[in-house]
């Protein structure tokens, strides 16, 4: 009789929801202990926009499609920033000439490549994940830009 | 669902931080203008996007609160089927800030069962950003703008299925 009234009252216990201040605090807590890591990251964004201008990052295309297009994925992985930042250099970089497929793969690669934010993302979800998706993220980078202008050029 | 004991708690990222601090000292040696403008570009990123860390701590914890990990794992894990890739590939598509802000939220996810291809997913349509598409339509022309987010949502739910061969593969 004792044992089946504490069942109930443990099965109850672990039915019932946390208190929504406990989830908070734990969440808050959490979020707490990745700060030297996100501050980190920050930190570097802020040293990268002063040391890295966008000049110095349109006078690395060379003028030849395929390669322009490498090094368009290279250098919008390398550089951090705001995506808008991203669009202001590719608007000035098609003006210059640059083609539409290096501009794309540069605009695509600012945000889902970053090598700055690299030692966090280990951090977070383990070296294997962090390897396989940037990989992949890479390829379909250039996949995407080339495939965006071959539609283009057939769409004209 | 056995339930995992507390960790206790730890800072992480400790080495990074750290070294990032050098890197600014160095910089403040070398040119202290140079110093003192990188850590007021810093402390601007910071305060932009200090609402969207205030979003996932929030957001984090209304999911601990209303969903029970195996609800989680319903929506997001293994069972999820094609419901699943369509929330990851939504919520990037919606996602605002940096990447990097979003880690906390997903990592607490992934403890819950998301799959990783979906994680990928995630990253992967976060390239299309609505509030910046008029933008981009200025900038580069709406059929362009189109056929790129066309191929960004093809491309993302692609990625999280290779993803998750390779990763089948390698086990």
């Amino acid at each position: 009789m004792k044992n089946s009234a504490i069942k109930k009252k443990q099965h109850k216990q672990s039915t019932q929801r946390p208190v929504f201040s406990k989830v908070l605090q734990k969440s808050g807590l959490s979020f707490w202990a990745m700060a030297p890591l996100l501050l980190g990251v920050i930190g570097l964004v802020g040293l990268f926009q002063v040391l890295v201008t966008p000049k110095m990052l349109a006078s690395l295309f060379r003028g030849n499609s395929l390669l322009d297009t490498l090094i368009g994925t290279l250098i919008g992985s390398i550089a951090a920033g705001n995506p808008i930042v991203s669009y202001l250099i590719g608007g000035e970089l098609l003006g210059q000439g640059i083609s539409l497929y290096a501009v794309s793969a540069f605009i695509l690669s600012w945000v889902t490549l970053g090598f700055i934010q690299l030692p966090a993302e280990v951090e977070v979800f383990g070296g294997h994940f962090t390897l396989y998706r940037n990989i992949l993220s890479f390829i379909f980078t250039m996949l995407i830009a080339a495939l965006t202008t071959l539609t283009l050029q057939v769409l004209s | 669902m056995k339930k995992q004991p507390d960790k206790p708690f730890a800072f992480r990222g400790k080495y990074l931080f750290l070294v990032v601090l050098i890197l600014y000292g160095v910089l403040f040696f070398v040119s202290s203008q140079s110093a003192q403008l990188a850590m007021r570009k810093s402390g601007g990123i910071l305060l932009k996007i200090l609402p969207v860390f205030v979003v996932v701590i929030l957001f984090t914890a209304l999911l601990n609160y209303f969903l029970q990990p195996r609800q989680i794992a319903k929506h997001l894990g293994r069972e999820s089927g094609c419901k699943g890739w369509l929330w990851a590939l939504a919520a990037g598509v919606i996602s605002h800030g940096p990447m990097y802000a979003w880690y906390p939220l997903l990592e607490d996810l992934r403890k819950h069962g998301m799959r990783d291809g979906l994680i990928v997913v995630f990253f992967a349509s976060r390239t299309i950003k609505i509030p910046l598409l008029p933008m981009m339509i200025d900038y580069f022309g709406l059929i362009f703008t189109l056929v790129l987010s066309f191929y960004i949502l093809i491309g993302a739910l692609i990625q999280g299925w290779v993803f998750e061969v390779m990763e089948q593969r390698s086990r």
